[in-house]
């Protein structure tokens, strides 16, 4: 327990750094000024300012903001990063609220209540029931994250190659298996995204491999270039296909009244306990995460209240349990990430991506060795929260008026926004191209009905399974046994297996798209 | 990520045994991407004993791509599904044009222009486009980036054109 609340203490201690500002103008006179707080609070802005533009989704936020946060050093980058993807998923909430956009896959249940709601007048208790069951979801998850985190990194300190493997296929199996959509064809992109992982130099031999001699290449396909092609180009091009102009009616009625009244907030209480609960187990497990909890969430409120009926015409209930449970996962499914080194979700996979490009390589041993780091991150998180609540509710006037931001300026701007970018990572124009060309791949797998998510997460999850891989056959002399044959590595592809299995059986096939239909209608 | 297909009675190029021509032709499509792996990847080493070689995790991928890609392709043969989604080229084509106008001037002419450049390219794959409004949010970006990555987050980019530096 001492443990907990001294790493706690470190994290805080982190956080609120105050780093000696002494400009020349005050003639020496130094003012302190809490630099971590600063980036998260910024972070949270922006990461919100960008998650309300209609048509943009968590993901695409966090892939074209990355490029901002590289001049940072590791820790305040990583901080604003977080700061980034709770704003987002915040905006995301709010224009699924006020103009019946979902900006991402998860806040479309939010989108249900939340606009009838609106539509009533009480879109500001709807906002403000949403930042206070994410804000609650958020204290309980940082909490979590804390308890879990220790114990965890010893169990995957005790980890081998072949555990490693094992759970790499698990972890990949749960992201198909409790994602939407077909099974098959989201596998297919995962291998698609392993295959794209192997361009450049082996990691062992240093043979160039499917690099054409084309020098950009030879490094491998850069992690945020392919992201940003995948998720910010290709959804651009999409929404221009949609026209950007329909359907965007939004709630003309003034959002007043912000304040949600002491019945609201006596009725959704349970609700966002139980969302909370409901979204940290799910958001540790890898795949879905914060998409499935937010379905998840509502379903169950449904089920669980007196009058079901209700749900679908403003209910403050369906508003908050998948709100709190969003968050919650959103949260808890660091933990993965911090303790085993493996993204749970394509969100955490640029979190991969950002890691890597500041040279720390994640995992249990950046734990150990980075306890600032890490720690400072998990106490980030809950001031970041802290900060949604308190910036979120003042500022909704301002987001309100983004959203009538008509698309036809706002797409060019975030095709620039976005080379500019892609081309400051690594000062390369064929960056700029290869991104080009991604858009259009990302472009065609849309159009086909295949997810780009799993394929980012391929593309980060391919060279650490190929080297643990490796290194497993090769402690193994070469039997492919070792998989089945070490006791924790069995244990974890049992449950791939059985989960796929299950996945594909056509009774719980039915069950699962339930979960996302039923809601849907 | 909800694509909608397109449900207007094209007329479909596609043989009558296909029920389902997103799934054929997209499990297709994956099975060329193996193949050109596979292709690509066959002048690297295999299996040296018991260790691998720098081609056989590439290799293995591209069997397994390969493999899904033929079960797509079968699923799309033998399921109902909705036809070949339309396609937009407008879109596409001067979103691609700005793209690679921003790539190929970046390193000469500097951020203001490619940045205008490519806004304004871009500007023209929606009929929506009004030229007055366009223009003034084109200078405004590009100030605000020309302000942003250089200054506030100290991004080594250039602003401006090579000749006029010298």
């Amino acid at each position: 327990m001492g443990d907990i609340f001294s790493n706690l203490g470190l994290g805080f201690s982190v956080v609120f750094q105050f780093v000696q500002w002494t400009p020349a103008f005050l003639g020496g006179v130094s003012i302190p000024i809490p630099v971590n707080i600063l980036l998260c609070l910024i972070g949270a802005l922006v990461g919100t300012l960008v998650g309300v533009l209609p048509g943009i989704g968590t993901i695409a936020t966090v892939a074209m903001l990355l490029p901002i946060t590289f001049g940072l050093p590791p820790v305040g980058a990583l901080i604003m990063l977080a700061g980034i993807y709770y704003g987002a998923q915040y905006g995301g909430s709010t224009t699924s609220i006020l103009v019946n956009i979902p900006g991402e896959a998860g806040s479309v249940v939010t989108a249900l209540d939340g606009f009838q709601m609106a539509k009533k007048g009480r879109a500001g208790p709807a906002l403000a029931i949403a930042a206070i069951g994410s804000f609650f979801a958020g204290c309980v998850a940082t909490v979590l994250i804390a308890l879990l985190g220790a114990p965890l990194t010893r169990v995957a300190l005790a980890f081998g190659p072949a555990e490693y493997f094992s759970l790499m296929v698990l972890g990949l199996i749960f992201a198909v298996v409790l994602a939407k959509g077909s099974v098959l064809k989201a596998i297919a992109m995962i291998v698609l995204g392993l295959l794209l992982s192997m361009v450049g130099s082996d990691i062992e031999t240093g043979a160039s491999r499917m690099a054409f001699n084309i020098p950009e290449l030879a490094d491998g396909l850069g992690f945020a270039t392919l992201a940003m092609g995948l998720f910010g180009f290709a959804e651009i091009i999409r929404n221009l296909d949609a026209g950007g102009e329909t359907d965007r009616k939004l709630v003309q009625e003034k959002v007043s009244g912000l304040m949600p009244t002491r019945r609201d907030l006596k009725e959704t209480a349970p609700a966002i306990l139980r969302g909370t609960v409901l979204g940290s187990i799910l958001g540790i497990l890898p795949g879905g995460g914060a998409v499935i909890a937010s379905f998840a969430a509502y379903t169950l409120e449904k089920k669980v209240a007196k009058d079901p009926s209700k749900f679908g015409h403003g209910e403050i209930r369906g508003v908050a349990a998948p709100e709190s449970a969003n968050n919650a996962a959103a949260q808890t499914s660091f933990i993965p990430l911090l303790t085993l080194g493996i993204p749970p979700n394509a969100v955490m996979a640029l979190m991969v991506g950002a890691m890597t490009i500041h040279g720390i390589v994640p995992g249990p041993q950046v734990m150990q060795k980075q306890p600032d780091l890490v720690w400072g991150m998990i106490a980030s998180m809950w001031v970041g929260n802290l900060m949604l609540l308190i910036i979120n509710l003042p500022l909704v006037g301002i987001w309100v008026r983004l959203l009538r931001v008509p698309y036809r300026l706002m797409f060019p701007s975030i095709v620039v926004f976005c080379c500019i970018g892609i081309y400051s990572v690594n000062n390369a124009p064929t960056d700029v191209m290869i991104a080009g060309a991604f858009g259009l791949v990302g472009y065609w797998l849309i159009k086909h009905d295949f997810e780009p998510a799993p394929l980012l997460l391929g593309m980060v999850l391919g060279p650490l399974m190929e080297e643990n891989l490796r290194r497993a056959l090769l402690i193994s002399r070469g039997d492919w046994s070792v998989f089945v044959t070490r006791p924790l590595s069995a244990v974890l592809m049992a449950i791939a297996a059985t989960l796929l299995i299950l996945a594909v059986l056509p009774s719980l096939r039915k069950k699962r798209d339930e979960v996302f239909v039923e809601s849907e209608n | 990520m909800n694509a909608t297909p397109g449900h207007a009675p094209v007329k479909s190029i596609m043989p009558k045994w296909v029920r389902n021509p997103q799934e054929f032709v997209g499990g297709i499509a994956l099975m060329a991407i193996a193949v050109f792996a596979l292709w690509a990847s066959s002048d690297l080493q295999g299996m040296r004993g018991f260790s691998f070689g720098a081609g056989t995790a590439p290799r293995m991928f591209g069997f397994l791509l390969l493999g899904l890609g033929a079960l797509i392709t079968v699923v799309g043969i033998f399921t109902e599904g909705p036809h070949l989604a339309k396609y937009h080229w407008r879109g596409p084509f001067f979103v691609t044009v700005a793209i690679l106008t921003f790539a190929f001037t970046i390193r000469t002419m500097g951020m203001i222009f490619a940045a205008m450049a490519a806004f304004l390219i871009a500007a023209c794959g929606s009929p929506e486009t009004r030229w007055t409004e366009t223009l003034i949010v084109a200078v405004c970006l590009t100030a605000f980036c020309a302000l942003l990555f250089p200054y506030a987050l100290g991004l080594p980019l250039q602003l401006l054109p090579t000749f006029m530096i010298r």
